[in-house]
């Protein structure tokens, strides 16, 4: 038998013909940057979010729980008086800033934060060219993300690779979507 | 000299220049679909980014070669350095002087009948496997010249390889001869032309079996491909004799490289595929059926780069010796005993 295999090279057919089945199967490469992006689970935890309720109002009360929680310290809140209806309470954040550099993504500010305003975002693209960026302000938490918190994630979706003088941005269209293997 | 003289050779140099030409172009198209083919048998997509599907990054590493730093190392043999690399290309080049392309052709407008060959010589195959076994030195010289331990190794490997292998090479080439009584490429061909009981075409293949895999694996160890690559094996030997070699001058072994695989196909389907014979009724199409074959040859010799491991140096020694060279003798005898 193995002499036999030897003549008619069964093993080198056996080879090729496993090669040949993985040159026409799919391949495995997300085209990250250019084309496609992937879209995390909505259990990633990425960069935090500051939430608002449905009137459109701040959650956060500035109890500082999330800075008590925080094992880095990461979280800096400054709370302050407020009468204009900004937040849920009349007690709101004047400073809120998470240092990026220290923060280890633990997601512990969420499950200490009474009312659901800080949760872990699916941002991972918090590179940057200087510090400036590392210390996430008030503004940036509450912007609106590219990636909703309803969306199911756990997919590629195509992107679309943008430049510009601040640097590179990738968007991505969620509508586009499929599934990695 | 008379004017139908003059046509005759301003018709040869043109083919020259023309042959020449797509010989330089080649490796453009093939380092691009090697690549792909690597990509793709390895699950990954390959070069993507310049052009579409990246078809462009070949062209980008040219301008990137084209734009390197030549560097020759301090203590190298200067002259022989330099012209390490053309010794090797020239010969690879030197070969399409004797390798038919087709029979003939009418060019529509002219209405003159070309030959698609350079010139039909009458011991074709002998100078193409004579002249192609100069293109070694070129590599020996190269990995003399650089003056380093890992070049000289690679290009020593190289000849002991070229040795062991081109008697095989040979060997398996002469039961083709013997079958088809000449050692024209061109009678070759014609000899094939037809079919064995209506329909199974009239090729070597059928009559030399044995011949053809002598042939196929000691065109392998020739061009050094995979799995007989030891001249520039990268686990061992860093890249083997064109460590020390950058920019135009890596480029003209690259070039050599693709040029003798594209030789190798050639070959390859001249020999015992029946060259630009077209199979199973299909329509005789010029150039077309000799171009598929000879681009199939060069797809299978990139699948099995990427299909099988190096063999280790001892076992290249004892698989060309022991097995290919009696092998291939008693192919000659077989075929002789036949032809009785």
């Amino acid at each position: 038998m193995s002499i036999f295999k030897k003549i008619f090279f069964i093993d080198f057919i056996k080879g090729l013909s496993l090669t040949l089945g993985y040159e026409v199967s799919k391949s495995v490469t997300m085209r990250y940057p250019d084309e496609e992006k992937w879209a995390p689970y909505q259990r990633f935890r990425g960069l935090h979010t500051l939430n608002r309720d449905a009137q459109g109002r701040e959650l956060c009360v500035a109890c500082e729980l999330c800075a008590k929680a925080c094992p880095t310290k990461c979280i800096t809140v400054v709370p302050m008086e407020d009468d204009k209806g900004i937040g849920i309470s009349d007690r709101i954040a004047k400073v809120y800033e998470i240092n990026l550099v220290r923060c280890m993504f633990c997601g512990l500010c969420e499950d200490a934060c009474p009312t659901t305003a800080i949760r872990m975002g699916r941002d991972y693209e918090l590179a940057c060219f200087s510090l400036d960026c590392a210390a996430a302000d008030k503004k940036r938490l509450l912007a609106p993300r590219e990636i909703p918190q309803e969306f199911e994630g756990g997919y590629v979706v195509m992107a679309r690779l943008e430049r510009n003088k601040e640097g590179i941005n990738i968007k991505p269209d969620l509508t586009r979507k499929k599934r990695w293997w | 000299m008379d004017i139908n003289t003059l046509i005759e050779v301003a018709l040869i140099i043109v083919k020259v220049i023309f042959v020449s030409l797509i010989l330089f172009t080649l490796p453009i198209p093939l380092t691009w679909i090697e690549r792909k083919v690597a990509g793709h048998i390895q699950v990954r997509l390959g070069p993507f980014r310049v052009g579409p599907h990246g078809i462009l990054q070949p062209v980008a590493d040219m301008i990137k070669l084209m734009f390197k730093e030549d560097i020759a190392p301090e203590k190298a043999d200067k002259w022989l350095f330099r012209f390490a690399p053309l010794f090797a290309m020239i010969p690879a080049f030197a070969v399409y002087a004797a390798i038919p392309f087709g029979d003939k052709i009418t060019i529509p407008i002219i209405n003159k009948e070309v030959t698609l060959y350079i010139s039909d010589m009458n011991v074709g195959i002998l100078y193409i496997l004579a002249v192609g076994g100069i293109s070694v030195y070129g590599i020996i010289l190269g990995g003399w010249a650089s003056n380093s331990k890992y070049a000289l190794l690679g290009g020593i490997r190289s000849s002991a390889q070229m040795i062991s292998y081109e008697i095989a090479l040979t060997f398996s080439c002469i039961g083709v001869v013997m079958t088809s009584n000449s050692l024209s490429l061109l009678d070759i061909v014609k000899f094939q032309s037809g079919t064995i009981l209506g329909f199974i075409p009239n090729w070597n293949i059928i009559y030399q079996p044995i011949g053809f895999v002598i042939f196929f694996i000691a065109a392998l160890a020739e061009i050094n491909r995979i799995p007989f690559d030891l001249p520039e094996d990268e686990g061992s030997l860093a890249a083997g004799y064109h460590v020390e070699y950058s920019a135009m001058k890596f480029s003209f072994f690259m070039l050599t490289e693709y040029v003798a695989m594209v030789t190798a196909s050639v070959l390859a389907v001249i020999l015992f595929f029946g060259g630009w014979d077209a199979p199973l009724f299909m329509p005789e199409i010029p150039i077309f059926w000799f171009v598929a074959k000879v681009g199939f040859f060069i797809y299978l010799f990139m699948w099995i780069r990427f299909t099988l491991p190096r063999y280790r140096y001892d076992q290249l020694m004892s698989i060309g010796w022991k097995i290919l060279l009696p092998l291939s003798l008693l192919n000659i005898l077989i075929t002789g005993l036949f032809l009785l």
